[in-house]
């Protein structure tokens, strides 16, 4: 193919070429030749050197360190409305249905690199909710996620020391993380339901950690102690400006990385330590020609299986009745159970990348799992209690952000330019393989300006009444979102 | 503003070939001239500059982006090695683009994600990546000498120049072909054109407003005009060339949430 383009680069030049070479630059508009050289903005705060783009006469010594301010802070207002409920086999608990809602935010990034060998960070976002059967005026209205506020010495170039809250994040795919060892109850109010866009906006867990970086790889140890006694799960918001550490700092945990630059992998191989649910874990990614990327990721280690541990979780913090039965009936063994995600991304003639996974979770549901969540469920007579534990199964595990059933597809497109400059449309399924039911979203991002940024999505539930996704009550969600970048 | 990447034995011969090059008139080979011209435009110590890059829709400026480039060649394969900070608009600030060697990773500070991603994924508009990353064209590129032309350049000043054409010979390099105009004497990039696997012309590249930056005369603006529709054109601006302490350390994703330097 190249040669081709040899032969038809060959014919191009022998063609007369002041001729073709006119033709070239008469297409340039003078207005663009015309225009001033702009200066980059300079949107840190800088000291100790000159205003970005104050001359192009370039010193010659390296640049000394700066002392920088950088902040992203964005206002954001998210209207939603819910499909209304319609008759599922296994009653949902009707306080968590809800048919509208708005949220307005205020959400800030701060970096501030206060000394060379020191950086200081906070990450936050103050919400404001008016909801449906909600009056203004009540403890939820209000609520502050601190996500990160940490502190990261650099005693020694490569060596970093941090403490605080701080979100660590690892893992190569995009719809489930089985490496994401912090990922477990960090959620927060999203608009989206696209997992790229929740990894965005959840909290850090109080933690100190040590990290070294070199030319091939780097090692990092973090330690997350307990600080208090772990919080029910609930879709209601907490008070106020709770920082919530009863979710993300009810256990002692450890985590170690290494992560290796060899054979165009990427390798990185993780140990996590918790009582009762440590892990090995490891991911890989590679380039396969330069439209696809592939990437795996693995975790395994002795655990519970989902069912049995949400049960227990419950029951400890009060959710459950304490003589409450695992529900529903499964073996309360503690094995070695695996967690997978694999898949590719393929970027096609450089707009559209569509991203295919496949998730296999062994914790989670198996097809008799679900058929007997179903039938105790939609017995005649089954009390609230039953199916409220029924329930409360599926909130763990979307509190834990893993997946209800054991095996699942994830399909994302994404396209950045779509149509026309300023718009970004991207759509995601989350398909079950044990019933074909699905979780889907649509979404379109215009770039009103630099500041700006309209937004909706439209995600839907599609399934029989007996299927994952159809089980909800309510099918469809919209919500519309209006960013001012400030 | 075109860059690509490299391969070892051909930077051996670029450096051996300085004295070659500074005789332009006595017809160097094309491999001494490409050479020549990737050191006009790019240089050899760790550096940083910033790019500005602005869209034009018949004329009319539409979305510009402002990036912060920080190269390094790689002392083993003798590549260049990338990071790319995102300046502005005020919604990407912040996200940050690493190449080295054949892989490519985007990192965004919100997400605290860093995310692999294919040469294909086009992250800063019209202009592709390979636009706006400091390559060597030598190194993925072999080169014949078309013959000497006399061309226009942007500001149609008329420029003696060597034609030559370069077809790539690794899987790294971001374009199938391409032509190039080098001025002779200066070895100043005055046009390119790019070309896909097809043969199908992409995009037309003209340098211009020479400039000294870290030792020598640069070219601070490259106008870039789609072959498809010549209506598109984007105008990368680079300023603040300076000499940076830039660490190996950088070039790897882990490092990546860690970056906090202008």
């Amino acid at each position: 193919m190249r040669a081709l383009a040899g032969v038809v680069a060959g014919l191009v030049a022998l063609a007369p070429a002041p001729a073709s070479a006119r033709d070239d630059v008469d297409l340039i508009p003078q207005d663009v030749l015309d225009t001033k050289p702009v200066p980059p903005p300079g949107k840190a705060a800088a000291t100790g050197s000159a205003a970005p783009g104050a001359g192009t006469q370039a010193a010659s010594a390296p640049s000394a360190p700066r002392h920088t301010l950088r902040s992203k802070v964005f206002a954001e207002d998210a209207f939603s409305v819910w499909s209304p409920a319609v008759a599922v086999p296994v009653p949902y608990p009707s306080s968590l249905a809800l048919a509208w809602q708005n949220r307005t935010s205020l959400d800030g990034l701060l970096q501030w690199k206060a000394r060379p060998w020191l950086t200081l960070t906070l990450s936050d976002r103050l919400n404001v909710f008016e909801q449906d059967r909600q009056s203004f005026f009540a403890a939820d209205t209000v609520r502050n996620d601190l996500r990160e506020v940490s502190a990261t010495f650099e005693p020694t170039a490569g060596t970093y020391l941090e403490t605080g809250r701080i979100n660590v994040r690892n893992g190569s795919a995009l719809g489930f993380n089985p490496t994401d060892f912090f990922k477990t109850r960090t959620l927060v109010d999203q608009s989206s339901l696209d997992p790229s866009v929740i990894r965005q906006n959840r909290l850090g867990a109080l933690m100190v950690r040590a990290q070294t970086l070199w030319s091939w790889g780097s090692a990092s140890v973090a330690y997350a102690p307990k600080v208090t006694e772990p919080s029910p799960v609930t879709e209601s918001n907490p008070v106020g400006i709770d920082p919530r550490f009863d979710a993300t700092n009810a256990a002692h945990r450890v985590l170690t990385t290494l992560t290796l630059e060899l054979f165009d992998l990427s390798p990185q191989l993780l140990g996590y330590f918790e009582l009762h649910r440590s892990k090995l874990g490891a991911n890989v990614t590679r380039s396969i020609g330069d439209a696809v990327v592939g990437y795996a990721e693995w975790a395994g280690g002795p655990e519970q299986d989902l069912i049995a541990r949400a049960s227990a979780f419950g029951k400890q913090t009060g959710a459950l009745p304490a003589a409450a039965p695992v529900l529903p009936p499964t073996s309360t063994d503690n094995s070695f159970r695996n967690d997978v995600a694999t898949g590719f991304s393929w970027t096609v003639a450089t707009a559209v990348t569509l991203n295919l996974e496949y998730h296999f979770h062994e914790s989670g549901f198996t097809r008799g799992d679900w058929k007997n969540w179903f039938d105790l469920g939609s017995a005649p007579g089954a009390p609230p209690p039953l199916t409220g534990a029924l329930w409360f199964v599926r909130g763990y595990a979307n509190d834990q952000q893993e997946p209800v059933s054991q095996h699942e597809m994830f399909i994302r497109a994404d396209w950045p330019r779509a149509f026309t400059r300023d718009l970004e449309l991207s759509a995601f399924a989350f398909v079950s393989l044990l019933d074909a039911s699905v979780l889907s979203q649509l979404s379109a991002s215009y770039y009103v300006s630099d500041a700006w940024t309209a937004s909706a999505f439209v995600s839907g539930n599609f399934g029989a009444g007996r299927t994952e996704r159809g089980s909800f009550p309510q099918r469809g969600n919209l919500i519309l979102q209006l960013t001012r970048y400030l | 503003m075109l860059r690509s990447l490299v391969a070892p034995f051909v930077l051996a011969l670029t450096l051996a070939g300085v004295s070659d090059a500074a005789r332009a008139d006595d017809a160097p080979s094309a491999a001494d001239i490409v050479a020549a011209a990737d050191r006009v435009r790019n240089p050899q110590n760790p550096f940083r500059l910033s790019l500005v890059l602005v869209e034009y829709q018949s004329g009319a400026a539409h979305d510009s982006v402002t990036l912060a480039v920080h190269s390094k060649i790689d002392s083993v394969t003798h590549q260049y090695r990338n990071l790319v900070r995102y300046a502005a608009p005020e919604r990407d600030a912040g996200k940050l683009v690493l190449l080295t060697g054949g892989s490519m990773w985007f990192y965004d500070p919100a997400s605290k994600a860093s995310i692999r991603i294919s040469a294909q994924q086009r992250l800063i508009g019209q202009a592709s990546n390979g636009d706006v990353l400091t390559v060597n064209l030598a190194h993925h590129y072999s080169s014949h000498l078309l013959g000497d032309e006399t061309i226009q350049d942007a500001d149609h000043q008329p420029r003696d120049t060597w034609h030559l054409e370069l077809n790539a010979v690794t899987s790294e390099a971001a374009y199938a072909h391409l032509e190039t105009w080098i001025e002779k004497g200066t070895m100043r990039p005055v046009k390119r054109k790019f070309y896909s696997d097809s043969g199908r012309p992409l995009k037309i590249a003209f340098y211009r407003r020479y400039e000294s930056a870290l030792g020598a005369a640069r070219p601070l603006e490259t106008i870039i005009i789609d072959a498809v529709d010549p209506h598109l054109v984007t105008k990368v601006t680079a300023s603040d060339y300076r000499a940076e302490d830039v660490q190996d350390a950088w070039f790897q994703r882990e490092y990546l949430p860690r970056f906090s330097e202008e």
